[in-house]
């Protein structure tokens, strides 16, 4: 009897610690939810791409308070339309900070409106992650932590990168013509800064004995792209590195596919990856940038799994076209923002600005990108995360480095090809 | 020269899609008094519903025009009406149809997102395609946008000079009152007007659907020049807007081809500001209306 007696007291023991268990997540956000503050480009010419980083963040942030969100706290994520302007930007961080009082920070999309962000997060000592931001060489404010990782000297980096990968193929272009975007971060990519030492696309080509045929810069919001495709064809180098951002890539391609005119290899620096893809063989064997792709080992990532299961529903709810409901660079960097600042917070154990910041410097932070390090001698940034991708037989797969190659995949490029 | 040539005829070709969106511009400012910043929006909206009737049934943009033009000719005619019985015109219709341009904004964003759209190229595979004279191509749609701008603003022209309903409404752009006393009913023909300004945004939604990448806010890379291409073709002069459509899209081109396309937007609103000081009504002047 007394047996029986041990095992239903043993019974309803398990039953009570499963019942607090289950609900230990809901318990535990108990309490004035934590306030992360942000903006994004709802609307303007970045409201394209910067969709992407909402749904990514409205996903994450689900599932965080779904978790038992911070802190034993739930999170609140306020998200302002900065309207794709910079100013605008500026002028809502300061009313996030001074008038809502928002706990924490998450940056905006875009270079300009991160660096505009970003002086006024400085201003208050306020940690500062970010997703997308490229003028490496402007940021020294010490708790800014990028998640998109491409080194202090991407204009050097970065295209080095990708000329290995078309080295690698043994038959690399001898002409090259660059035809980029007048935003900041694409001519620094394209032509380098002032501040350090001489790189972007044109001059680290010369470096490797690439001869620069052409050379063309144009403004966001150029409508006819025909005279520009002419000029292409016309130089008709062995490589085309453009610098675009959005839908740029698709508006030259197909100008240059109506004067019958197929390079032999192109680059498309930041592309919305969908509509490239919607073009099917036209273009076929384009290249870009990536810091994360559907496939191993970046699925091997800390957090990676999931955050492709969850994107993937969330995008499809969202309305966005199929194309979009992959996760590529864009949603990799959104997600690792946010993965920062969580860790900080956990890792520091409190909302405490320095604390946090000071956490991040010193631990870096596993994300689904890979290891973040933040060197302040590199104005937070490290290592050069960049990969190279590829649209390979109507996807994008990852060619270059080859240990982070999809299974089999290699560049694929010809200077010689007809 | 072969690059010269060929950006001529680009220029010229992307000149049709300037002057068919501000032919309803025009007519709207120059007859009604409207400056009708909604009529870009209501271009998207359409190149918006042409994305979605061809993705959808996988058949030729061009056949949604069945459903658009109607539709929209309702559309117009409805936002003219709304016009009309609260007397807005001048600056006031200025503000007014600021409101209605995010409205439709706002209604595009809800609908597509503001993620990038584009029709596939197995649907109009012709978007990428061209007619070729020797060396040159004319790209196939934008020959069908300068044909259809041909058409729409030769055809207004001799609807609003040939016929009595044009007469009539240009009567009312020179003095309502006595155009009334003389049995004008100006409040149908503003309708119909409407009706029409729907119309042209209907058809020049449908090759912006062929020929661009849409987002919601697109029309922000067309206000400023279609605003030159109105002034500078005189207001209310449909064949002045295709005109003036043609010199801009020339001028921009070969800006672009030669010196750099950075540089096209000062070469368009230099060329404005030389007219505006020079020929104040518009290279064209307001021949339609005056």
């Amino acid at each position: 009897m007394q047996v029986n007696n041990m095992k239903v007291k043993v019974f309803s023991l398990i039953l009570v610690l499963l019942l607090l268990l289950s609900v230990m997540p809901a318990m535990a956000q108990e309490g004035d939810p934590i306030v992360v503050g942000g903006t994004l480009s709802l609307t303007g010419f970045l409201s394209p791409t910067a969709t992407l980083h909402h749904v990514a963040g409205q996903a994450f942030v689900a599932n965080l308070n779904e978790n038992g969100g911070l802190l034993g706290r739930p999170v609140e994520w306020i998200v302002l339309d900065d309207e794709s302007s910079a100013d605008n930007a500026a002028a809502l961080y300061e009313r996030l900070i001074t008038e809502d009082e928002v706990d924490l920070l998450m940056g905006p999309y875009g270079t300009g409106n991160i660096t505009a962000a970003m002086n006024v997060a400085a201003r208050y000592g306020m940690v500062f992650p970010h997703h997308t931001a490229s003028l490496t060489y402007v940021y020294d404010y010490e708790y800014h932590f990028p998640a998109w990782h491409i080194g202090l000297n991407t204009h050097i980096t970065t295209n080095n990168i990708l000329y290995d990968a078309l080295e690698s193929t043994g038959t690399p272009p001898g002409t090259i013509a660059i035809v980029t975007n007048q935003f900041p971060g694409a001519m620094n990519l394209a032509f380098g800064n002032d501040v350090l030492e001489p790189g972007g696309a044109a001059h680290m080509a010369e470096e490797r004995g690439w001869e620069v045929v052409l050379e063309v810069e144009f403004p966001s919001g150029t409508t006819d792209y025909g005279p520009i495709a002419a000029q292409v064809r016309d130089a008709d180098p062995d490589f085309l590195w453009v610098g675009s951002l959005g839908a740029d890539g698709v508006n030259l391609i197909e100008a240059m596919e109506a004067l019958d005119y197929h390079p032999r290899g192109q680059f498309y620096l930041w592309p919305t990856p969908g509509p490239l893809l919607d073009l099917g063989e036209v273009a076929e064997g384009a290249f870009s940038v990536t810091l994360f792709e559907e496939h191993e080992p970046f699925l091997s990532n800390i957090g990676a799994i999931d955050m492709v299961e969850l994107y993937h529903a969330a995008a499809e709810e969202a309305g966005l076209p199929p194309s979009s409901q992959i996760v590529d660079v864009q949603v990799a960097a959104s997600w690792s923002a946010w993965q920062t600042l969580v860790a900080g917070v956990e890792g520091a154990g409190s909302l405490d600005q320095d604390e946090i910041g000071q956490w991040l410097l010193e631990n870096g932070v596993d994300t689904v990108i890979g290891h973040l390090a933040f060197d302040p001698e590199q104005n937070n940034f490290s290592e050069d995360l960049t990969r190279i991708k590829q649209i390979q037989d109507g996807k994008w797969v990852v060619v270059w480095p080859a240990e982070f190659a999809a299974p089999d995949a290699v560049p694929i490029y010809s200077a010689d090809a007809e | 020269m072969q690059l010269f040539i060929q950006s001529l005829l680009s220029g010229i070709l992307i000149g049709g899609l300037y002057g068919i969106i501000a032919v309803g511009m025009t007519l709207n400012w120059g007859i009604m008094r409207v400056i009708n910043l909604a009529h870009f929006s209501l271009t998207f909206l359409a190149a918006y519903i042409t994305y979605q009737f061809s993705t959808v049934t996988g058949a030729d943009p061009f056949l949604s025009l069945f459903i658009t033009l109607p539709l929209f000719f309702v559309i117009g005619l409805v936002m003219q009406w709304f016009f009309e019985t609260f007397q807005i015109e001048g600056f006031v219709s200025l503000l007014v149809t600021f409101g209605l341009f995010a409205i439709f904004e706002s209604i595009m964003r809800e609908i597509w997102t503001a993620d990038l759209r584009t029709l596939p190229l197995d649907i109009v595979p012709y978007r990428v395609e061209s007619f070729w004279i020797g060396p040159y191509a004319l790209r196939k749609p934008q020959v069908g946008v300068f044909v259809a701008a041909i058409i729409v603003s030769a055809a207004t022209w001799v609807f609003l000079n040939r016929t009595y309903i044009g007469k009539a409404l240009r009567a009312i752009s020179q003095d309502r009152v006595v155009a009334g006393a003389f049995g004008v009913n100006h409040r149908q023909l503003a309708l119909l007007l409407g009706g029409m300004m729907g119309v042209y945004a209907a058809i020049a939604g449908a090759f912006i659907a062929v020929l661009f990448v849409l987002r919601p806010d697109g029309t922000v890379d067309f206000i400023g020049v279609i605003f030159a291409v109105v002034m500078l073709g005189g207001l209310g002069n449909t064949v002045g807007a295709f005109g003036a459509g043609v010199i801009i899209g020339v001028a921009q081109s070969l800006t672009s081809a030669t010196i750099g396309p950075g540089f096209s937007p000062l070469v368009t609103f230099s060329l404005l500001i030389l007219v505006l000081l020079f020929k104040p009504e518009g290279l064209f002047g307001r021949s339609a209306t005056s």
